[in-house]
């Protein structure tokens, strides 16, 4: 908001932000809204919202403001009327919070998640066309900071909604960590049965260019439709309009910051191609819905698991850091086929000291690679073997994300010994026994 | 035209939207270059995408956003690596302002007068028609409450703005426009003016004024599409029209003129509808009066998804045929709008039917399916279903317009010569417009504001600076005017007859663009060979002419052109020889002269000759 001195003054003569207000000196008059101040910019100006929509800032020392009429307050967003046809099969839409519910207020500029089911038929009626949709919003959080608690509500969400009568379950949230939370449900629900669509959009659905529209309306598609038994990403296939893709939850990742076709599938193909009109084409092997077996939450997680990367000259006391502070799992995030530092010129930046200690106190270490493409192998070189005979895991084609979440919820289920033995084994598609060259930067 | 009586007598009112582009290294929001003709091709991509109508400021959907979303085109977005970049086609968000446009904006504001703002806050203006990937325009306002002095009045001149640059539309299909991404994000500088001007004539010569004070900057683009205007334009009765785009400066009077005596005759249609009762009729399916029918603008679109329908104007016989401005009747007017939803277009019963191929029994069941009678006429539309569904609904929308008077429509230039525009969608309500909240505000210091006092450009200096060196008021007036400025400015430095290079660009390249040669695709650095050919003797005056015209038909070396066509100078001691030559042939002074011209008339300078003849 503004500066105090301003805030103050702005107070005494009854002034909030929203108020018709006149701004007079030296000759001149602007009349306009007062406007929120974003925090940037001088702390000296004052933004007004003139006739003609601009909004300009005016240095607020020697101007006379004086209030011309009350904030007419905010803007109502248009709703459309709900209209469940009863024909159309019954999905969840669980809203988390991200760029794909944000919706700007025009006078204020102010953002606001859009969380009424008629707001948003409004904005996207082709969803009211796919199927019937009960809306839930458990929370609303940018995904940054989002954690294993969230994952936890949402997997139970999940299974709550699944029980009572949908037939698929989308979940719409923002997209930075949410290749981390695909995981989290991809091991957290067991038998599972039904398509679970996460979706989000790298646009805010104020613009009329959004990506949120198509991945939101393929996303009702798949879960109304498919008979895909899995956790998976659904965006933007290219950076045009045409088709999403259905990506396996353990094996996708963002890979670009802010292109609308970030999420791409690693060491795999994606599941499904889906249009808009519905059309869904089916790509690679995937489990199917079968029987009526019910889909129960496995949540608990142990949050003591860290996730490192190595790199020349990184020092491995960060190993000691987690191990005094009581870690029970440190994935690595290796370089090539997964080594560490091993007999660097100054001795002492080995790695081979400290994770042998971890280890030695019970924690377990998984090695992944930051190729992010392929598999880490033990054997090839004597440095990996060195590395592997401390006792470290090594994680086949698994992303080193994927491996951070699967540690955590296997410490949390089960013994060290038991998670140590399950990580490099494959519970929900996050390691595949063989890669296919068709495989990279798909 | 009429003077200004006869406007202020009408109601008449105008205001002028000059957008100008900026020749700044980089785009206003990225790094890429805005001199594309320059820049260097990368790979090429082509993108589609489709926008919806987003509910603006007040919660609702705009007129105009609703108008495109029902048409519910794709866009085609070519894009060209080396020229666009992801910020462009909507995948990055903008970097931050670009500093050298910011400094031109203020330095146009001070030179106009203008109270420049304390904080910038880039906005977002919705865009309706795809010419931005990002569904809206983003645009600032930097300064306010100004003026120009133009032949003594003053004009207002409430705001300047900085904004990107649209997309170049490469083919507008029913349902599909084709964009070129290079030109989106150039920096624009707009200058608006209040809605007073009192004329036609006015209108030119402010747009004249202001733009002469962005191109003494010299920090401005030249060159075809780099200047263009929008103009408001509504009489007592009629609409707020905005004409946008006009690119040519020298006709824009016509232009505003043509749109004054539409709105006229739009309403004295309406009077005539209003005395006769006529009303528009409902729409109905004619498809089976059709079949096998050999209408070529029906028969081309029976098919398995082809419909024709047609509605009744009770009251309009005679009407839609009545001209409203130039070649554009009522008829072509409501026709416009049927197009915009995809079809090829109507047939009306104010045309020659038959001509078309209408037989006598399907214009007999048209009229009895629609209940057509005496006095009334009947629009037809065939093609695919889907389209007429909208196109009928937008024709009908029209017809019933004219009952009320004139539609306010934005408006686009037909390029036929005749300055009249066609209906691009309705005028959009309220500005779309909210922060732009992926940059920072910009906060103007005092040190700008003294660095944008030095850059003002100052068209009265200007003036007298010309003068100065042409020694002719009128010249020099003409001279700053024109849009070959720079390139005169360019050429004088190093000239000693900078009246040669005046009169060259003002009037010959005038007289030949007259006489059909395309001078304005001759560049600054051809013409900058050619003087210097000049200056070092190496052609006559005559001769400058004959390379224009080889110039304006191909891009080639001054120096080949000389060669070619065998326009060297003839001159000294090679000179000499040809009057002695001449001398034997004939005599006296006038003789030989005419001797020697008589064959050498390009390549002998008059006055050279008439020296050794002294």
């Amino acid at each position: 908001m503004y500066a105090d001195t301003i805030e103050k003054e702005l107070r005494k003569q009854g002034i909030k932000t929203g108020d018709r207000i006149k701004v007079e000196y030296s000759g001149v008059t602007i009349e306009g809204e007062l406007m929120p101040k974003t925090g940037v910019g001088s702390p000296d100006t004052i933004i007004v919202k003139l006739k003609s929509g601009y909004n300009i800032g005016i240095n607020f020392v020697g101007t006379r403001v004086t209030k011309i009429a009350e904030s007419e307050g905010p803007i109502k967003f248009p709703a459309a009327k709900l209209k469940q046809d009863q024909d159309l099969p019954k999905i969840s839409l669980i809203i988390t919070g991200g760029t794909i519910v944000n919706k700007i207020d025009y006078r204020t500029g102010g953002v606001y998640p859009l969380i009424k089911p008629e707001e948003l038929f409004h904005d996207v009626p082709e969803l009211s066309k796919i199927a019937r949709i009960a809306m839930k919003n458990p929370f609303s959080m940018a995904s940054e900071d989002l954690s294993y608690s969230e994952w936890k509500t949402l997997a139970e969400e999940v299974v709550r909604e699944l029980g009572s009568g949908s037939r698929g379950v989308v979940i719409a949230m923002g997209t930075d960590t949410m290749h981390y939370t695909a995981s989290a449900l991809s091991f957290m629900l067991q038998n599972l049965n039904a398509p679970v669509v996460i979706t989000g959009a790298q646009r805010s659905g104020d613009r009329g260019s959004s990506d949120a529209f198509m991945n939101l309306i393929c996303s009702a598609h798949i879960a109304a439709k498919s008979d895909i038994a899995e956790v998976g990403i659904c965006m933007h296939k290219s950076s045009s309009d045409n088709e999403c893709q259905f990506l396996r939850g353990t094996k996708a990742r963002k890979m670009h910051s802010t292109r609308r076709d970030a999420f791409r599938p690693i060491n795999d193909t994606p599941i499904a191609y889906v249009n808009k009109e519905g059309g869904i084409k089916y790509n690679g092997q995937y489990k199917k819905i079968s029987g009526n077996s019910k889909t129960t939450a496995k949540t608990k997680f142990e949050g003591m698991v860290a996730l490192i990367k190595t790199y020349p000259g990184s020092d491995p006391a960060v190993i000691d850091f987690y191990l005094k502070r009581g870690y029970k799992g440190i994935i690595i995030e290796g370089t090539g086929m997964g080594h560490t530092p091993v007999t660097p010129s100054k001795k002492e930046m080995s790695w081979i000291g400290p994770i042998g200690e971890a280890i030695k106190k019970g924690v377990v270490v998984g090695m992944t690679t930051q190729t992010l493409y392929g598999r880490v192998n033990s054997n090839v070189y004597t440095n990996l073997r060195k590395i592997s005979e401390l006792g470290v895991v090594y994680c086949e084609d698994m992303l080193p994300e994927t491996a951070y979440v699967k540690l955590g919820w296997l410490l949390g289920n089960y013994d060290a010994n038991e998670a140590k033995e399950r990580l490099n084994k494959n519970i929900a598609g996050e390691i595949s026994s063989r890669t296919e060259l068709g495989e990279f930067l798909v | 035209m009429h003077d200004e009586e006869y406007y202020k007598s009408i109601g008449f009112m105008c205001g002028l939207e000059l957008h100008q582009r900026l020749a700044t290294a980089h785009k206003l929001f990225c790094d890429c270059p805005t001199n594309i003709i320059a820049a260097k091709d990368g790979s090429r991509n082509s993108l589609s995408r489709q926008q919806r109508a987003i509910a603006g400021e007040l919660g609702t959907i705009d007129v105009s956003a609703g108008f495109e979303a029902e048409r519910g085109r794709t866009f085609i977005y070519n894009v060209v690596g080396g020229k666009s970049c992801l910020v462009e086609i909507d995948e990055e968000p903008p970097h931050e302002i670009n500093k050298e446009a910011m400094r031109t904006a203020l330095a146009f504001a001070k030179a106009l007068k203008m109270k420049t703002v304390d904080e910038i806050q880039p906005m977002r203006k919705g865009v309706v028609d795809g010419s931005d990937p990002s569904a809206f325009q983003r645009s600032a306002m930097i300064a306010f409450d100004g003026h120009i002095d133009v032949n003594g009045n003053r004009v207002e001149i409430p705001s300047i703005f900085l904004e990107e640059e649209s997309c170049r539309a490469e083919a507008i299909h029913s349902h599909e426009v084709v964009y070129n991404v290079e030109m989106l994000g150039v920096p624009l500088v707009e200058i608006d003016t209040w809605p007073y001007i009192r004329s036609p004539k006015e209108a030119k010569e402010i747009a004249l004024q202001i733009g002469t004070m962005m191109r003494i900057s010299g920090r401005v683009q030249r060159g075809i599409g780099s200047v263009r205007q929008d103009v408001n334009v509504s009489i007592k009765g009629g609409s707020r029209i905005e004409m946008k785009g006009l690119q040519e400066i020298d006709y824009v009077d016509m232009y505003i003129d043509n749109e004054v005596k539409r709105q006229q005759e739009l309403l004295k249609i309406r009077d005539e509808l209003l005395k006769r009762g006529a009303s528009v009729g409902a729409a109905a399916d004619l498809t089976s009066i059709f079949r096998g029918t050999k209408v070529k603008l029906i028969s081309g679109h029976e098919g398995k998804d082809g419909v024709v329908y047609g509605f009744k104007l009770s009251g309009f016989a005679g009407l839609l045929g009545r001209e409203v401005s130039p070649k554009r009747r009522l008829g072509t007017e409501i026709s416009d709008y049927a197009k915009s939803a995809g079809v090829g277009g109507l047939l009306h019963s104010d045309e020659d039917l038959k001509g078309y191929g209408f037989s006598g029994k399907e214009t007999d069941e048209v009229e009895k399916k629609l209940g057509v009678g005496r006095g009334d006429s009947f629009i037809v539309i065939a093609g695919s279903a889907g389209n007429v569904a909208n196109a009928i609904k937008f024709a009908m929308e029209r017809a019933k317009y004219a009952l009320i008077g004139v539609p306010p429509e934005t408006r686009g230039v037909i390029g036929d010569n005749t300055y009249t525009t066609r209906f691009l969608r309705p005028l959009p309500g309220g500005s779309r417009m909210y922060p732009e909240t992926d940059v920072k505000t910009f906060v103007i210091t005092k040190q700008m504001l003294a660095d944008a006092d030095s850059l003002a450009p100052d068209i009265d200096a200007e003036e007298r600076r010309l003068m100065a060196q042409l020694k002719d008021r009128n010249l020099a007036r003409r001279m700053m005017l024109s849009t070959r400025l720079q390139t005169y400015k360019g050429l004088a430095e190093s000239s000693a007859e900078p009246a040669f290079i005046a009169n060259v660009l003002l009037q010959k390249m005038t007289e030949l663009r007259r006489a059909g040669f395309d001078v304005d695709a001759i560049g600054d650095e051809r013409l900058e060979e050619l003087f210097s050919a000049y200056e070092k003797k190496k052609i006559t005056k005559q001769a400058v002419e004959e390379v224009l015209k080889a110039l304006s038909k191909r891009d080639q070396k001054v120096g080949e052109i000389i060669g070619q066509n065998k326009l060297q100078r003839i001159t000294g001691s090679a000179l000499k020889r040809l009057v002695e030559d001449a001398k034997k042939k004939v005599q006296g002074r006038e003789q030989v002269i005419k001797e020697v011209m008589s064959k050498h008339r390009l390549n002998v300078d008059g006055a050279e000759l008439n020296g050794i003849l002294k």
